[in-house]
This record gives C-alpha cells, sequence and structure tokens, in this order.
C-alpha cells in the first residue's frame, strides 16, 4: 500500500513540478503585460537559451511602428550562484512604461548600478531583505527593493550593469512590445515581421501556447523516465508482496482449494485483494501528495507545483495497471498450487 | 466388507456384507439395500508419486465400495496409504491408474476443473488441523463454503447446521479465541454446509482431546443418521473407529480384510 502510496505521489509531484515549473515561467513572461516579443533570428523560446544579439536601438524602431505603445529591451542572463536563475537586466524606466510598474513590498527603485530588485517569493525562500547583499554574476549587489511577484523574472538588475558585466554593451536579448490595445496585436507582428523578417516574433497568446511540457522534449523525456521509474517501483513492490504473500498462505490457498474453489476464483481474491491494496496506496498518494504540495510550496516558495486535474486519474490508472500486471503472476501461481502439497505446506 | 473387485465400472453394484441389513439395523446403523447404487466405488486404484527419480507406491490397487448413507472408518499405519485414498476420492488428486467412481461420475476420466467443480458440490472436507482461515470469524468460515459454491447464503441451511453443532454462541469468534473442539466443530459446520453427497474425514479427532473427540465423534455419527449424510473417516483411534458402520483396514497400499 505504501509503495502504490509513493508511486502515485511520486508522479502526481513530478508531473505537478514540471507542470507547476512550465506553467510558472510563462506566467511571469505574461505578467510582464506585453503582447509582443522580438527575439532575434534561431533563438528558443526557453530564455534561458538565448544570447544577446539584438542592439537597443531596434527599441526605437519597434516603438514607431503604429499601435505600438511602449518598448523595452531585456536582457536574459542565466545566474547559478545561489540556485538556477534568469535574471533580467532591464531598463526600469522603460520596463515600467510595458509592465505598468512594479509593486513595492519593501525599498525603492534602482539607485545605483549595483542594485538588485527581488519578488517576494525570491526573498521569502531566500531569507532577503532590503539593503542586504547578493552575489550575482560573481559580483556583489544591495538589494534596493522586494517587489510584488509575476514580472518576468525574480531577480532584477539595470540593463547597463549587466551588459556591462556579459561584455554586451548596447545589447539585448528580447524586446516586449505593448500595443495600444489587444485587438491590434495580429497586425503589429505583421508589421514587426515585415520590418524584421528574420527575427523571431511572437505574440504572448502564441508563446503561452508553446509554453509546456510537452513542447519541452528534454523535459518531456524526463517527466516519462521519471513515471516509468514509479510504476516500476509500483510494480516490483506489489509482484514481491504479492509473491511472498501467496507463499506465506499457501495453505490457505490449499483450504480454499478443498472447498472447491476454482483456478479463477483463487486468481480473483488474489487480484481483488491487490485492488484493494492499491486503492487504499491511492487514496493514501492522493493526501500525500497534497501533503508534500504543501511542505514543498512552504520550504521553497520559488517552486510551483500544479496539480493537474486529469493526472489524478492517470496516476490512478497507472498504479491500478502496475498492480494488476504485478499481481498477476503470483495470483497464477497461487491457482495452480496443487492442493493436496498446499495443505500439507507448513 | 468384502469389497469384491468391480467388474464393470458404472453397472449397479451388488453390495455382500458380511452382516445382514437386520444385524446392523439391530446396532443402530445405516442398514444396507441388497442392490443399490454405491455413492463410491474404485477399482484397481493404484497412485505412484515420484520422488526424486524413485517411483513410490501409495495405492496398490485399492477396490472398494461405500454405499449412500454408509458412515466408514479408514483404519491403518501412517503412511499406508489412507490420506492419498481420501484426496484421491475428494478429487484433490488424480489416480495414477484405476477407475474411481464418486456420485456416479468417473475421476479418472475428468479434468483438474471437472474434478474442482465436483469437489465444490459435492464433497465436504474436515481435517485434523481444522483448517480454518485464521482471519475469517466462525461464521465466515462456514459461509466461506457457501460462497464457494456460488449458491448464495442460506439462512436456514446455516441456522440448521450451527444448531446441530452447538456453535451458534461461537459464530462471530476467530479461530484462535475457540477450543480445539470448536475449531472442529466449526469445520464439520463449513463442511455440511453445501450439503454434500460425502463427507470425508482425515483424522478429525486427531487433535483433539477424549472429551473433544468424542463430541466431534457424536457430532458426525448424528449427522450421519439425522441427514443420512455418507461419510468416510481416516482415524488411527479404535474408539472413533468403533462408532462408525463399518471399518475398512489398509496396510501398504492395499485393503486388507478384517
Amino acid at each position: 500500500m505504501l509503495a502504490i502510496a509513493i508511486e502515485v505521489g511520486m508522479v502526481m509531484l513530478v508531473v505537478g513540478m514540471t507542470h507547476g515549473l512550465v506553467d510558472d515561467a510563462a506566467r511571469r513572461v505574461e505578467g510582464v503585460g506585453a503582447d509582443v516579443m522580438v527575439q532575434p533570428p534561431g533563438s528558443s523560446f526557453m530564455f534561458g537559451l538565448t544570447s544577446a544579439p539584438m542592439p537597443v536601438k531596434l527599441a526605437d524602431r519597434l516603438a514607431e511602428i503604429p499601435r505600438v505603445q511602449a518598448v523595452t529591451p531585456v536582457f536574459f542572463q542565466t545566474n547559478l550562484s545561489g540556485g538556477l536563475n534568469v535574471i533580467y537586466g532591464v531598463d526600469l524606466p522603460s520596463f515600467d512604461r510595458v509592465t505598468g510598474g512594479f509593486a513595492y513590498h519593501a525599498g525603492l527603485p534602482f539607485a545605483a548600478p549595483y542594485d538588485v530588485l527581488v519578488d517576494d517569493l525570491y526573498a521569502r525562500a531566500n531569507h532577503v531583505k532590503v539593503g542586504q547583499t547578493l552575489n550575482l554574476l560573481n559580483h556583489d549587489f544591495r538589494v534596493c527593493g522586494i517587489v510584488e511577484h509575476g514580472k518576468g523574472s525574480r531577480i532584477f538588475i539595470p540593463l547597463e550593469t549587466i551588459q556591462e558585466l556579459v561584455g554586451s554593451r548596447d545589447k539585448a536579448t528580447i524586446f516586449f512590445v505593448k500595443c495600444s490595445d489587444p485587438g491590434y496585436v495580429d497586425d503589429v507582428v505583421a508589421a514587426i515581421h515585415q520590418m524584421l523578417p528574420k527575427h523571431n516574433v511572437l505574440s504572448i497568446r502564441e508563446y503561452m501556447s508553446l509554453m509546456t511540457s510537452n513542447n519541452l522534449p528534454a523535459l518531456d523525456a524526463f517527466v516519462t523516465a521519471m513515471i516509468s521509474v514509479a510504476v516500476a517501483i509500483g510494480f516490483l513492490v506489489i509482484f514481491l508482496s504479492m509473491y511472498t504473500t501467496i507463499t506465506e498462505r499457501t495453505r490457505e490457498i490449499g483450504i480454499l482449494k478443498s472447498l472447491g474453489a476454482s483456478k479463477r476464483y483463487i486468481m480473483g481474491i488474489i487480484l481483488r485483494e491487490a485492488g484493494l491494496l492499491c486503492a487504499l496506496g491511492i487514496v493514501g498518494g492522493y493526501a500525500g501528495t497534497l501533503i508534500a504540495k504543501r511542505v514543498i510550496l512552504k520550504s521553497f516558495p520559488t517552486l510551483s507545483v500544479e496539480l493537474i486535474p486529469e493526472w489524478w486519474l492517470w496516476a490512478a490508472l497507472l498504479a491500478l495497471a502496475g498492480t494488476l500486471m504485478g499481481a498477476s503472476y503470483p495470483a497464477f501461481q497461487a491457482a495452480r498450487l496443487d492442493p493436496v502439497d498446499a495443505l500439507a505446506y507448513e | 466388507m468384502n469389497n469384491k473387485p468391480l467388474s464393470i465400472i458404472g453397472a449397479r453394484w451388488s453390495v455382500v456384507d458380511g452382516r445382514g441389513g437386520g444385524e446392523m439395523a439391530a446396532e443402530g446403523r445405516s442398514p444396507l439395500t441388497s442392490v443399490v447404487e454405491p455413492i463410491i466405488a474404485t477399482q484397481g486404484l493404484r497412485k505412484v508419486y515420484r520422488v526424486g527419480r524413485v517411483d513410490v507406491p501409495a495405492l496398490r490397487g485399492v477396490d472398494l465400495l461405500v454405499q449412500e448413507g454408509e458412515f466408514v472408518a479408514v483404519v491403518g499405519p501412517s503412511g499406508c496409504g489412507k490420506s492419498t485414498l481420501l484426496h484421491i476420492l475428494g478429487g484433490l488428486t488424480p489416480p495414477t491408474t484405476g477407475k474411481v467412481l464418486v456420485d456416479g461420475n468417473d475421476f479418472s476420466a475428468m479434468s483438474d476443473a471437472d474434478r474442482t467443480r465436483f469437489r465444490r458440490h459435492k464433497i465436504g472436507f474436515v481435517f485434523q488441523r481444522f483448517n480454518l482461515l485464521p482471519t475469517l470469524t466462525a461464521r465466515d468460515n462456514i459461509a466461506l463454503a457457501q460462497h464457494i459454491q456460488g449458491n448464495g447464503f442460506n439462512p436456514h441451511r446455516f441456522d440448521a447446521v450451527v444448531d446441530t453443532l452447538g456453535i451458534r454462541d461461537k459464530l462471530n469468534h476467530r479461530p484462535y479465541a475457540l477450543s480445539g473442539g470448536e475449531q472442529q466443530r466449526v469445520a464439520i459446520a463449513r463442511a455440511v454446509i453445501c450439503e454434500p453427497k460425502i463427507v470425508l474425514a482425515d483424522e478429525p479427532t486427531g487433535n483433539l482431546d477424549t472429551e473433544n473427540s468424542r463430541a466431534v465423534l457424536n457430532m458426525l455419527r448424528a449427522l450421519n443418521r439425522s441427514f443420512r449424510q455418507t461419510i468416510l473417516m481416516i482415524t488411527h483411534n479404535p474408539e472413533a473407529a468403533d462408532v462408525a458402520d463399518r471399518r475398512i483396514r489398509v496396510r501398504d497400499g492395499h485393503i486388507i480384510p478384517d
């Protein structure tokens, strides 16, 4: 039962954390408030994988396109110190025009080149306070403010600073474009395509549709591998425990046979017992998943666990299938026991 | 008895007993009719077990007739083949050679599944070690036989059997909470609840003290008299064998005359 609970919990949490990770990243980009994003030719919609070859001055040309309300250049840089994060290098005035501005929980906007803004979840997870020093990209930054989460990244530093640190002066990784009205998104995308035919231009709507774990091949393979491991564990534990159970109950099986129980009857009761254990394990797994989710979110506020409704069913079906497969062979062996030998079993 | 070799399996049987029906009736035992269909008939029954590369014969040609309603004791030393005979008559294992007719069904020609089906409806077993399922109450152990039979729970039959065996107040107890005698009475109830044609008892008093042995034997006797229940009982106990209508001696895989 415990093995089934662990299997169900593992499947639910792996899928939930994967979906949560991807959805959280997508929602934060959506939270920037832009309608269109412009990336360099050949870039990936996975932001951390993109370099920064676009000149910042391109923002001025994009801003001249009709029905474009605001444009902001952003420089992405993956930071590995203190955890894996994508740092946004932002030009705060234009970023505020696109996003509508940060909501400050504490502190103020950038006042110096080595100031950093972090969101509230990052601050809570890492016990960060305003005025504290953070080491990012091998440099010390002063935390100047803590802002509401949901606007792209969890860490923001000035655009010029990040350009200087990585040696890409006047370059940007992406331009977020805000239209004067969401109804003009297609027109603006078409106009940008015309202006920059080789660049990767995506509406945020398209980006959101691309940001699923199914579109991330490595992630999809990882999820499949983890689910396979969980199912294999469930199968093996059920197989071994049912096999042991059959051995321990050899005499009882002999008694049933002496009463005239058919092979089908004996297989039926063993499979039903396995099914009942599985059902209890599934319920336990559901409960464990909910508890684990709360513990994870409390311990790691920056993580996101999104329990997908259909995966409640899939996890149960996978557990049931593994259980029935694992119990079938022991049940078959039990049904084949010689009744005289079984009755003589000590 | 006086088991004459059978000439043709399936024919009507002439039963020759050393005593007349009047003599048996005077003893309060089931009188046998002169020409009846035996409920159990074996001819040249042999069973050989293979142990490693050695063939070990357990039965070496058993010819046996048992009439419906008889209470027969099978006696003999350990290892003489009594239990093997019981297992074959109960359809738990097939004979190596020979014929076995039980209630008109030829076990030697039946598949394992057919013998299982037959056993379900026609045979009840009582074992020396009671063989109750430890996780079930007495009630559930008894009802289990009805469940396996598939005809559903019959409360009237259940009540009649439970009252006959005097275990009504023990029905909610699990086996570990019952004495040996009580466990064996539950086992007897389980054996007869489905109204089997034959009850096969393998040393039913082997694990009981004198008082409980007597009680169990009296119950088997009562079932035999009240319901004309055919009973074949293996025993080492001469007193137990005396309760039966007649006694069959087995030695070295043969039935030997008294």
